[in-house]
């Protein structure tokens, strides 16, 4: 039962399980699935492990909006984006890039070939079968369907077909499809002093929604909201910074079936105590916080953990602050909730970004609790349901 | 079907709106909003059979009331959803029956930048095809303030058509506070007067107002921001003028499965104004005065279980 998450990835389909006999009904726009829990269409945050503890809907509701905050210098919300824009561009979804140049679309993670782990995928494969394979879960036609190991054990996502959520590597850059996938939106610099750069923004991206046929998705990605380097220092004003993200809400919702959007914030300029982050919170539908583990902790942890391998390592903690769709109901039901209640770290390795259970290591020498971490941690990574927790 | 079975019984009391005129208050924080709760008033104030032995007791004869529904947060479509998942009310059809007007507020910020450039899907309904439905355009308050009179005019107009005295309605209003926080140039008591001025119009019966009741907003920062003091003036304020005090917070010990959240019920007694210190005691958390709190369950259904702490295990 322990599924070790690196192993996941199958870029290849095999030819034994292509012909998948579920095919959705109404054919979805790509990338798109309805929500097993109420059936509203989502999308992939292209993290697999953030798809899944989205309350249960196994991916972002299209019309919502996820605010990632992070605290300290390091950029791990900023690789969430890149992997949230690189889906986007894989799927051939429209991707708007607020306030970054062309450099930083220029550097999106491009697609895992990962040819060495196939051995290793399919034995792994042939061990969840018992679990999942009399309900029609495959690999898709290409690249990996990550939510057949990372889903919660009792979404039904069965009838997954298409990829919903690919593999990229940080290490390989993506090579955009002619066309321009991404439109840069510039952050404008008015003269005025009580000028917002927000008004033209959102303008931009109305203009972009107006002019694509319906069925197109389009993403937002706002990386480092009101940080200095990219925002005029007018725009951190409170009524400029509400109201956009006020406007931006009335966009998603004027949307509901084509518009999700991911924002980050730079958290050591703007701390959570105060009023201000506190409305964009709440403007945001769904929020969550990094906060990394100081480099020497890190490394703290590493030496004492004999069970924690490489790239298993947490860097940080994840807090889940809001969930979107969830939370707004009034939060409770639903499944995919497990982990809401528990201490989470995340682990940003070349090739994913994880969100699992966080646990402290055992003490050295304490083989039988090592033994027990690591089984933990290989159950805990890879956010499948113990043994215990399953019904036959 | 009965409203006993959508309004948790021990809530029953908490979301009839029987009594004389008055203010309410809902709050919520960032992970506990209060959505829910606010659509149990719907519910209580919509349903018809609510009419008859709803559990309310006091109001015999009791007539029926219109609700207008200002929302700055949220979309009519998400009210409507989940009036019909949660409490089975027909928003559509009582919106048509004359029941119930809709102000559409969240777009204001968008209008209010990009000007009306197009139409998207569903919006080109207007009030002029729909009624009542009205949508706000800007962030003034004599624009919130005309609106919102013609909302409830309009309601009044099209019951007392049908009875003789014009039904009373109940005004919802879903996060006023967001246009304080929008629109510096409206203060506290600016924004209070614009409510004082609705609740004297004749039809008005009582003014609900949900609100944000997190800490960051109302515990001040040093140096407190012009943002928190003036969110935090509007909510001591309406939390005195208030006849009852609903507060929603997540539960203090962390995230349970089966907890969604606290729910603290403070009322004030009607007979005059009695300064109390424990009117803020939603956001202390403490035991004192008469207030009550129950813990709360929302589940996948839309459907609410509320319950004593301790007794989670039943039903």
């Amino acid at each position: 039962m322990a599924f070790r998450k690196r192993n996941i990835a199958l870029s290849r389909a095999h030819p034994a399980v292509e012909n998948n006999p579920s095919t959705p009904s109404a054919a979805p726009p790509p990338g798109v699935r309805p929500s097993p829990i109420d059936g509203r269409p989502t999308t992939s945050t292209g993290t697999p492990s953030l798809d899944s503890i989205l309350a249960g809907h196994a991916g972002l509701a299209l019309g919502t909006s996820i605010l990632v905050e992070e605290s300290g210098t390091t950029d791990y919300a900023g690789a969430l984006l890149r992997f949230y824009a690189a889906e986007g561009v894989v799927q051939g979804h429209k991707v708007h890039v607020v306030g970054i140049g062309q450099v930083w679309g220029r550097e999106l993670p491009g697609m895992s070939e990962d040819r060495k782990d196939d051995d290793g995928g399919r034995r792994e494969r042939m061990k969840i079968a018992w679990r999942y394979e009399g309900m029609g879960r495959f690999e898709g036609a290409r690249g990996a369907c990550l939510t057949v190991a990372t889903s919660q054990g009792d979404s039904t996502t069965a009838e997954e077909a298409a990829v919903f959520c690919h593999t990229f590597d940080l290490a390989k850059r993506l090579s955009l499809p002619v066309g321009t996938a991404i439109n840069y939106v510039p952050i404008s610099r008015p003269s005025g002093a009580s000028a917002s750069p927000f008004p033209s923004i959102l303008q931009n991206i109305q203009r972009q929604l107006a002019s694509t046929p319906s069925h197109t998705i389009h993403r937002i990605v706002i990386p480092s909201l009101l940080s200095p380097a990219l925002y005029p220092p007018s725009s951190a004003h409170p009524t400029s910074v509400l109201q956009f993200l006020h406007a931006l809400r009335a966009l998603l919702r004027q949307n509901p079936g084509r518009l999700t959007a991911m924002l980050t914030l730079p958290l050591s300029l703007y701390p959570r105590t105060s009023g201000l982050v506190r409305w964009m919170e709440i403007l945001c539908d769904g929020v969550f916080e990094l906060s990394p583990f100081p480099h020497s902790h890190m490394q703290a942890l590493a030496q004492s953990a004999g069970t924690t391998k490489e790239e298993e390592r947490p860097q940080g903690m994840f807090a889940v602050h809001k969930l979107p769709v969830f939370h707004e109901k009034g939060g409770g039901g639903g499944g995919g909730v497990e982990l809401l209640g528990e201490d989470m770290a995340f682990t940003l390795s070349r090739r994913r970004f994880v969100v699992a259970k966080f646990s402290l290591p055992p003490l050295e020498g304490d083989t039988e609790a090592q033994e027990e971490a690591v089984r933990e941690a290989a159950a805990g990574a890879s956010a499948m349901p113990k043994k215990a927790d399953l019904e036959f | 079907m009965p409203p006993s079975t959508r309004i948790p019984p021990l809530l029953q009391p908490y979301v009839h709106v029987a009594r004389d005129d008055s203010f309410l208050i809902l709050t919520s924080t960032v992970g506990a909003s209060a959505n829910w709760l606010l659509l149990r008033f719907l519910c209580d104030t919509l349903s018809n059979t609510a009419r008859q032995g709803g559990g309310g007791g006091e109001g015999e004869g009791e007539e029926e009331r219109n609700v207008v529904l200002v929302s700055w947060m949220r979309e009519y479509d998400f009210w409507k959803q989940e009036a019909r998942k949660g409490v089975g009310l027909d928003l559509e059809r009582l919106r048509r029956e004359g029941r119930l007007a809709f102000v559409h507020g969240l777009g204001t910020g968008l209008d209010a930048s990009v000007q009306q450039s197009h139409a998207t899907d569903d919006r080109p309904a207007r009030s002029a095809q729909t009624p009542h439905h009205y949508t706000l355009h800007t962030l003034e308050l004599a624009h919130v303030q005309d609106t919102i009179s013609a909302a409830v005019a309009a309601l009044a107009a099209t019951s007392s058509a049908a009875s003789t005295p014009p039904r009373k309605t109940l005004l919802i209003l879903d996060n006023p506070d967001l246009l304080l926080a929008l629109n510096p140039t409206i203060t506290p008591a600016s924004f209070t007067s614009l409510v004082l001025g609705l609740h004297t119009l004749p039809t008005m019966a009582h003014v609900l107002m949900h609100m944000q009741a997190d800490n960051p907003l109302l515990s001040l920062s040093t140096p407190a921001q012009p943002l928190e003091l003036a969110h935090h003036n509007l909510i001591v304020k309406y939390a005195h003028m208030s006849t009852r005090i609903l507060g929603v917070r997540v539960l203090d010990t962390g995230v349970a499965r089966d907890v969604s959240g606290v729910i603290r019920i403070t009322e004030h007694k009607a007979q005059g104004i009695r300064l109390r210190l424990d009117r803020e005691a939603h956001v202390e958390g403490g035991e004192s005065g008469n207030g009550k709190e129950f813990l709360y369950q929302v589940k996948g259904d839309g459907s609410v279980r509320v319950f004593e702490r301790g007794a989670g295990g039943e039903g």
